[in-house]
């Protein structure tokens, strides 16, 4: 699942969140790479790392599609040089007005990473922004299809971290990995995703990854699974209360056949039958036999009252 | 109760002979898609989902509020929202959307598509013919012959003369029956660009514009009985997806101590005022999962009609659990609103599951069987602890731990 996600399974808001225990620039750099080698513009606005760290590693053909908007030399804008981008020009329009410097086509924007953002601008005017630069760029002539944000989990409050998950269409979180797995490229890495699809299924898997050199991903299987649960569901599993029984409770053929064949109680004949039926084809009938204590008189009893 | 109203029906149509006498001048003015309720004599709304009628006591009441605490992915939440813009399509009332994720035009374009009479009976008969055992009831029947020539009693999703539709989630509304209805539109980051300076009036921003574009509605379309000759009443069915999430400016789902604690509270309060003025009703759908603040939640059950929580199964134990494995989740009933009387309609029961196939959302009783195991163990502290953290009510949950108690 990992390997469709990256190769651009799907778009929106992409989450990847790492913590101090595992860092997933990596793996930022390695959705990156794939964007790029689909052909799609890369903008990266990065605010953590400088830009010759960011471009180390990746091959020629990616670094011409990438286009970095430098929000890390000078955050704060001091030294008042143009060509920087700080934190307050995080908006849908300056966003996109970056972006239409770019070639017109299909473009990712890549946030490097959202919780230098979200140290800087409150989540709600965050989320906004978020929303709005695939409208802001539609209108400027552009197709943003995904928006890549590296989130640093351990930084923010539980409930922003939940909100942000909310927002998102896929997110990864990566986790260290038990030693002793795989081999060759990067040590590695569990990563648990989630992913709602447009029709409204939501998709969840772990998978345990590792990067090659290149920033290619290569998956390496999934985990077992925990194993306590099996032994509470086993015995709701097998819940089949016909089976093991010192009765008998299904019929052979023959028992069927003899089972269909006894007259049931109040079964008449044909001819009885189709009389009474059509007897009660009109409106229901009362049928009276008076009996022996019955006193027929059709005089009102109530008469003799004197009221 | 319906069936009765319809005068004229004769006993060969199959419906009861019996015909109710109402003289004309004593019906209540009669708006399309309302019938009046027996229990508080309020005016009543369908839902959009006749089984969510039933739990809520017939429908709902014109000029209340239903709120729906969403479930964990959205999904359900999303689905009733949509049920209920639907079902005010199919009686043509005027709709109000607001939103601050989608576009407006879009979700109405995704609306579930109506069932009407003729469509279901021909689904009606495929089944029949598929089914061997019913084959058996159209010949002779053998134990209950009496009641052979007894016209059959057909109980179908009726066309829109009946009060609640039914609707098929796998096709869109047709856009020819969009186009027959009136309705207006809030989108949030449209507003916002719109009239970018606008002064806040002690309310998160969004919160501001959107009860101001209801009031200008309501005001403007005499739904408050401000044009007194208008011949034809109708219904205001308002729509905001997601109130409280972070799209609308309000930061009570990321932090414990929001900025502005009270924001959504007083637009509740002042939303309600504005309901209870006019022939209209709301849905509002909630983040309840995402409030870090317990307390918020508590304050606008209170300043709600009719609240209901929906806990789907995606994603906990509880999916591959076999014993659900017939409902897609649980639906919890924490308020009805007691109008004009002491008690409200609380049914008794408190376990109830929704299960969605194509064409039906239904909520049942969920039965739970008896525990056969050998051991009779109770739930361990640490799983008390996490179900009393989710929404469920606890009633429901299964005796299995993972220590179990000898006493």
């Amino acid at each position: 699942m990992l390997g469709e996600l990256v190769a651009g399974a799907t778009g929106g808001l992409v989450l990847i969140e790492d913590t101090i225990e595992c860092e997933g620039r990596s793996l930022l750099k390695t959705f990156v790479a794939a964007s790029a080698h689909r052909g799609e513009s890369v903008h990266v606005f990065g605010f953590e790392i400088p830009e010759e760290e960011f471009r180390a590693g990746f091959d020629p053909d990616v670094t011409v599609r990438l286009l970095y908007q430098d929000g890390f030399t000078d955050p704060l804008r001091w030294t008042g040089e143009a060509g920087g981008f700080s934190g307050e020009e995080f908006t849908a329009l300056g966003v996109s007005g970056q972006l239409a410097r770019g070639p017109a086509g299909p473009a990712t924007v890549v946030l490097d990473s959202l919780s230098w953002l979200l140290l800087h601008q409150p989540l709600p005017t965050v989320c906004q922004v978020l929303g709005r630069i695939p409208m802001a760029a539609a209108s400027a002539g552009l197709r943003v299809t995904r928006i890549l944000a590296l989130l640093h989990g351990d930084l923010h409050p539980p409930g922003l971290v939940e909100t942000l998950r909310s927002l998102a269409r896929a997110v990864v979180g990566v986790g260290p990995a038990p030693e002793g797995m795989g081999s060759g490229g990067d040590a590695p890495r569990l990563a648990s995703m989630l992913q709602r699809k447009e029709t409204g299924k939501v998709l969840e898997k772990e998978e345990y990854f590792t990067i090659l050199a290149g920033f290619t991903p290569k998956a390496l299987g999934e985990p077992t699974g925990s194993v306590p649960r099996d032994e509470d569901t086993d015995p709701h599993s097998t819940a089949d209360p016909t089976a093991n029984l010192t009765f008998n409770l299904r019929l052979s053929d023959t028992e069927r056949r003899a089972r269909d064949g006894v007259p049931l109680p109040f079964h008449f004949s044909a001819q009885k039958k189709s009389s009474l039926l059509e007897a009660s084809a009109s409106a229901g009938k009362i049928y009276y036999e008076p009996d022996a204590a019955d006193d027929l008189d059709e005089e009102d009893p109530d008469d003799d009252l004197d009221v | 109760m319906a069936a009765l109203a319809t005068g004229g029906a004769t006993p060969s149509d199959g419906a009861t002979s019996f015909q109710r006498k109402v003289p004309a001048s004593s019906r209540l003015a009669a708006i399309a898609g309302t019938r009046p309720s027996v229990r508080h004599g309020q005016l009543l709304l369908s839902s959009g989902l006749p089984s969510l009628d039933c739990v809520l006591g017939g429908g709902l009441a014109v000029g209340t509020l239903l709120l729906i605490e969403e479930d964990k992915y959205g999904i359900y939440s999303n689905l009733l929202f949509k049920y209920f813009l639907a079902e005010g399509i199919v009686c043509g009332h005027n709709l109000f959307v607001a939103s601050a994720k989608e576009d407006p035009a879009d979700i109405l374009k995704e609306l579930p598509a109506p069932l009407f009479d003729d469509v279901h009976k021909n689904q009606v008969d495929e089944k029949e013919t598929a089914i061997k055992s019913k084959q058996e009831s159209q010949e002779s029947m053998k134990i209950a012959w009496r009641y052979q020539n007894l016209p059959k009693m057909e109980v179908s999703p009726a066309a829109s003369a009946r009060f609640g539709h039914y609707y098929d989630v796998s096709k869109t509304v047709s856009p020819e029956l969009l186009k027959s209805i009136k309705w207006h539109r809030f989108f949030l980051p449209e507003e916002m660009s719109l009239h970018p300076e606008i002064k806040t009036c002690n309310m998160t921003c969004g919160y501001t514009r959107l009860l101001q574009s209801i009031q200008r509605i309501i005001y403007q379309e005499g739904f408050d009985g401000s044009y007194p000759q208008k011949k034809q009443k109708n219904i205001l069915r308002i729509g905001i997806q997601s109130l409280g999430s972070v799209l609308w400016g309000d930061d009570i789902c990321c932090t414990d101590n929001p900025e502005d604690i009270f924001s959504l509270t007083k637009f509740l309060y002042v939303l309600r005022g504005l309901l209870r003025m006019s022939l209209s009703a709301c849905i509002i759908t909630v983040p309840a999962h995402l409030i870090q603040n317990k307390a918020i939640m508590e304050r606008v059950t209170n300043l709600s009609d009719t609240v209901v929580g929906l806990e789907s199964f995606i994603g906990s134990e509880r999916e591959t659990n076999p014993l659900y494995k017939d409902y897609q989740g649980l639906i919890h009933v924490h308020q009805i609103p007691r109008l004009n009387s002491l008690i409200c309609d609380v049914s008794g029961t408190k376990d109830l599951a929704f299960r969605l196939k194509r064409k039906q959302f239904t909520i049942e009783r969920l039965h739970l069987p008896p525990d056969l195991s050998d051991t009779v163990s109770r739930s361990s502290k640490q799983d008390l602890a996490e179900s009393t953290k989710l929404l469920s009510s606890g009633c429901g949950a299964m005796a299995i731990g993972k220590k179990h108690l000898d006493f």
